[in-house]
């Protein structure tokens, strides 16, 4: 009887704490136009800064450059080092942000939404968050790892790259379609 | 004891003489602004409300405030309510995400999905004393429909969908209303008899507050109707969201594979 009590009232209070997290403004405003939804310039990627990344991160640097300075300098080389790893994976983070509202963007534009798929990339983003802050606590914790940061880096811009294509493809077609639209004849045009 | 349930009960008696005329207030609100155009079914529930609180106030005058027949005739009407409400609900839902049909159109049915699954929870937890079926009935429904509210917020959250002040406010007075009358029935479950008029009271109380909330959305809304967003054609998506899911789930199995790799060092 009391766990039912107070299991009703824990119900309560998640509801309420999920109910004001849900009334907050979202970060991206309003759902725009199908023109400026979608960004037609994916360029200024942060991926495109990995060869620097990989240089500032290179072993072989490490190890050259251990022999010629002091202990204190090479450890705050290390220290500058992880950071210039943090920096950049968070910005490859806020990247996929940019890119995962895109496709929210997408979705509630659509007249059609299949629930397979929106389901499928909640699941994607949560195991990618996951893994990705223990990317984060093992750089935290000391090591670099260089190849998994290069692989994310890549994959990442296979992404962008892709979904700039469709992008543009989209564009042209909604274009087109403007171009009908504010033609006279309207009999020809088949809404949405 | 005594004298403070009976200042409890004259609390009580004009709280819910002014909730009626708050209610009236809201009716003449809902015709006078012709806000029943857009929310038909919240005009609906304000009648249905205003009949409740009329009948158990003649009821009260004509048999008691302790009466069986008082009691019966809260309860039934309550079902009438709470059905008119659940109809407000899904229109407020329904005009705050049916312009963007495609997440309408999944919200909706998530959003069902979810709350007869809370229905059908809270009634298997709260079912074990049958002489409480009204109470446990109610609270099962009220559960029920904060959820509805709760997961199409959420939806409309995903989506950056922004909710207009109007529609923000009724939702709000729903959604707390539901909460607190959750909690009211809780309570009235565990301490029946010895709770009876402090419950009358909250009760009273929070339908107040939603009153007031839903008076000032009815007031925040704009008469002139806003334009529905232009919609991408219907290929956009299913080109899109499957390229997005696949490169999503390389990224994923990369990290994946980095996971492993951490695991076989250590």
């Amino acid at each position: 009887m009391s766990l039912v009590f107070y299991l009703f009232f824990a119900i309560i209070a998640l509801f309420i704490v999920v109910f004001f997290w849900s009334l907050r403004k979202p970060k991206g405003h309003t759902v725009p136009g199908p023109s400026s939804a979608i960004p037609q310039d994916l360029q200024g990627s942060h991926v495109t800064h990995l060869p620097q990344i990989r240089r500032a991160l290179a072993p072989a640097d490490f190890e050259f450059v251990s022999k010629k300075i002091p202990r204190e300098a090479l450890r705050r080389m290390q220290r500058e080092r992880r950071n210039v790893a943090l920096a950049y994976l968070s910005a490859l983070r806020a990247e996929l942000k940019r890119l995962l509202r895109t496709a929210r963007i997408v979705a509630s534009l659509s007249p059609e939404v299949a629930g397979g798929q929106e389901l499928e990339r909640m699941v994607l983003t949560l195991n990618f968050l996951c893994r990705y802050w223990v990317i984060q606590m093992s750089v935290w914790a000391g090591f670099t790892p260089l190849p998994q940061i290069s692989d994310l880096g890549d994959l990442l811009s296979a992404y962008s790259v892709r979904l700039e294509e469709a992008i543009r493809e989209l564009g042209e077609r909604a274009a087109m379609v403007a171009e009908m639209v504010s033609s006279p004849d309207r009999r020809r045009i088949d809404p949405v | 004891m005594r004298p403070q349930m009976s200042e409890i009960a004259t609390l009580v008696r004009v709280l819910g003489d002014f909730s009626v005329c708050f209610n009236l207030a809201l009716v003449f609100l809902l015709l006078y602004r012709k806000n029943y155009r857009i929310y038909p079914c919240f005009l609906l529930y304000a009648l249905v409300n205003l009949f409740q609180g009329v009948v158990l106030l003649a009821s009260k005058r004509l048999w008691g405030g302790d009466s069986a027949a008082l009691f019966k005739i809260g309860w039934g009407t309550q079902g009438l309510v709470i059905i008119a409400r659940a109809l407000s609900v899904a229109e407020v839902c329904r005009h705050v995400l049916a312009k963007y049909r495609g997440i309408w159109g999944l919200g909706w049915r998530r959003s069902l999905a979810v709350a007869a699954l809370v229905l059908a929870y809270s009634w298997a937890v709260g079912a074990h004393r049958w002489q409480l079926f009204a109470v446990t009935a109610d609270r099962s429904i009220e559960l029920a429909i904060a959820a509805a509210i709760l997961a199409l917020l959420v939806f409309a959250h995903y989506y950056q969908v922004v909710i207009e002040p109007a529609a923000r406010f009724l939702t709000i007075g729903f959604f707390l209303y539901s909460c607190f009358q959750v909690l009211n029935d809780t309570l009235l479950e565990r301490w029946l008899q010895q709770y009876a008029n402090f419950w009358n009271l909250l009760g009273t109380v929070t339908f107040l507050a939603s009153v007031l909330l839903w008076g000032w959305a009815l007031h925040l809304i704009q008469p002139e109707a806003t334009s529905p967003p232009e919609l991408l054609p219907g290929d956009h998506y299913p080109l899109l969201s499957p390229a997005i899911n696949a490169r999503l789930k390389a990224l994923d199995e990369q990290l994946g594979r980095f996971w492993r790799a951490e695991g076989e060092k250590t």
